[in-house]
């Protein structure tokens, strides 16, 4: 901090994130989970590449996981494998898509609110009594009503998971915006755009990346929900929609394949995200970080 | 006005606003979304008038703001609506269920409280070490977990292959006196499991964390300066002192341990609001559903209230919060 202080601005970031990323590095968990992730995301975008689309009502109606079907197949004779291969697509765009919305929403909530005191008491309030309420049952009513397609489905993930993410932004933000560079950054004159964009926004940007994971992951376990109660849509393969379809069919009582295979999906998707905002988290803070 | 009784106004005040938030948000979304109610209730093939007809019946012709007046009014009275399929008022077909919800998120709330403190002073009182490490993991593990999962993987194992318990329904039909209690604890057991099982994770790590932490305070060391059992700091002192974060979890969590329930009572056909939202889903039902979210936000609110108020009691420091 001996060079000019606003040159620390500009120089510090980037070793921060570099002293960040090798701490996160040297945890062999946090990079197992990386590599996951990205495997999970590889398989989405290249699922056609893995295995054919499931279709086929096959006579092998039912078998046990096999060197043929190695996920087994359901009740159609469908090959569960290329269902969950096929699910990851749609599981992973909704919960990218729903969650980048729901992050651009909370994050922009967050920081007004923040920024403007007069703002954040109407903010607050709405937040709070947003996350005081049964969410699943009202988004169950509001899928019934507006139709299951994909687009709708990402939307309304998405306009009830952004109070969540406005809550941990919000208190992050109040708490940067009490600090002195804040107020030098006010004095220099600069506009409130400049102030949030280049002072505010970087300040909340740990907390964010941390809700990515986890808004994410719950966004996976939310369109399973709405799926597995039948509000899922049948003309994509979701993980959820697996299961929906092996409890309608009763395959779930002897067919233990059925509800394993895309259950574990979903289990080593919302791991691995809540494993790296938890290495990330440790990698951040210099004081639990062993450097 | 002493503090108590100015805080118990306040957290009254608070519970009617997110109340009249819940039934607004359910009005708006209802009337602005392009599936409106209007639309539901008609069919394709109905001539005009009598869409008309119905619409009137149901007071869909009228401004937005009466029918919002109108709807406000009739919720206040308990109102709930007429249910599409069955025809009959929609606060009856939900009251009826309502008390096997609430035996079902009651008891596997308390049971998850009496899993999770001890676990989380498990692992809190040997911070790093093995034991600890498997209490984070476990805590990580359940709480990744999808809760329609964990209640078909119960049910198959308990149910289905071992027949130790029965796989669903609240009751046995046609049993009476003690064995009728005895049969609905039976089927209460694999339902109450899974969603401790679910919630588990946040409270023995939270509890873990907090404890660590007030293990570590002045307090702390002076008890065990004092000489005192090891037990005794741990049970007496510094635990009192880290189960408020604790609590304040069981408010925030009781949204997501309602929307477990409705997933959890659809595995075993549990016969609550859950199961019922499940069977109006497949029908439609739109009365039914928007009366079940605004009975269970209006349990939601009212638990949270009490678990409120009680603490303002118990604890100095919530009153002035």
């Amino acid at each position: 901090m001996s060079v000019g202080a606003l040159d620390s601005v500009t120089t510090e970031a980037p070793t921060a994130a570099r002293a960040t990323w090798s701490a996160f590095r040297r945890n062999p968990l946090g990079m197992i989970s990386l590599v996951v992730l990205a495997l999970i995301v590889l398989v989405a975008i290249f699922a056609p590449l893995v295995v054919s689309e499931p279709q086929g009502y096959g006579g092998a109606v039912l078998r046990a996981p096999s060197g043929s079907h190695i996920f087994g197949t359901d009740n159609l004779g469908r090959d569960i494998f290329a269902e969950v291969v096929w699910g990851t697509r749609i599981s992973v765009l909704v919960a990218a898509a729903s969650s980048a919305l729901a992050i651009v929403i909370g994050v922009l909530v967050a920081v007004l609110g923040a920024y403007f005191p007069k703002a954040d008491t109407v903010i607050g309030t709405i937040v709070d009594l947003c996350l005081s309420l049964p969410v699943l049952p009202l988004m169950i009513l509001v899928t019934a009503l507006a139709g299951t397609s994909l687009l709708t489905e990402i939307l309304i993930i998405a306009f009830f998971s952004w109070p969540e993410v406005a809550r941990v932004v919000r208190s992050q933000a109040l708490s940067a915006v009490r600090l002195p560079y804040m107020d030098a950054a006010r004095l220099t004159g600069g506009s409130s755009t400049w102030i949030i964009r280049k002072h505010l926004l970087p300040a909340v940007a740990p907390v964010v990346i941390v809700s990515v994971a986890l808004t994410s992951s719950r966004a996976v376990l939310t369109a399973a929900s709405l799926a597995f109660l039948g509000l899922g849509g049948v003309t994509n393969w979701s993980w959820g929609r697996i299961l929906f379809e092996s409890e309608q069919s009763g395959a779930m009582s002897s067919a233990w394949w059925t509800t394993l295979f895309p259950s574990l999906a979903m289990l080593v998707l919302v791991v691995s995200a809540t494993l790296i905002s938890i290495t990330y988290n440790d990698a951040r803070n210099p004081r639990s970080r062993e450097d | 006005m002493p503090p108590v009784v100015r805080f118990a106004v306040r957290r009254l005040g608070r519970a009617v606003l997110t109340l009249w938030f819940a039934s607004t948000v359910t009005f708006l979304l209802l009337r602005l979304l392009p599936g409106n109610p209007a639309l539901a209730v008609e069919s394709p093939n109905m001539t005009v008038q009598a869409r008309n007809i119905l619409l009137h019946q149901y007071g869909l012709d009228q401004p937005l703001l009466t029918q919002y007046g109108k709807y406000l009014w009739q919720l206040l009275h308990g109102n709930l609506g007429v249910s599409f399929t069955q025809q009959v008022p929609v606060s009856s077909v939900l009251l009826a269920r309502l008390p096997w919800t609430l035996l079902l998120t009651g008891s596997s709330l308390l049971l998850t409280i009496a899993v999770g403190i001890p676990l989380g002073v498990l692992a809190a009182t040997r911070p790093h070490r093995v034991l600890d490490r498997l209490v984070q993991v476990f805590g990580v593990g359940v709480q990744s977990l999808f809760v329609p999962t964990v209640g078909i993987f119960l049910l198959f194992v308990f149910g289905l292959q071992l027949h130790w318990l029965p796989i669903g329904g609240a009751y046995t039909p046609g049993v009476y006196g003690g064995a009728w209690y005895v049969s609905v604890l039976s089927h209460l057991v694999l339902p109450c499991v899974s969603l401790m099982l679910v919630q588990l994770g946040s409270y023995a790590l939270t509890l873990r964390a907090t404890l660590i932490e007030s293990l570590g305070e002045d307090y702390t060391v002076l008890a065990n300066a004092k000489g005192l059992p090891r037990s005794k700091v741990v049970w007496k002192h510094a635990l009192r002192n880290a189960l408020l974060p604790t609590t304040t979890l069981v408010g925030l969590n009781l949204g997501y341990l309602v929307g477990g329930a409705v997933l959890t009572e659809t595995v075993f056909a549990y016969p609550g609001v859950g199961r019922g939202i499940y069977e109006a889903v497949t029908q439609l039902d739109y009365p039914v559903l928007q009366g079940a979210f605004v009975l269970l936000a209006a349990t939601v609110v009212l638990v949270n209230m009490l678990t409120d108020l009680a603490y303002g009691v118990l604890d100095p420091r919530v009153r002035t919060a």
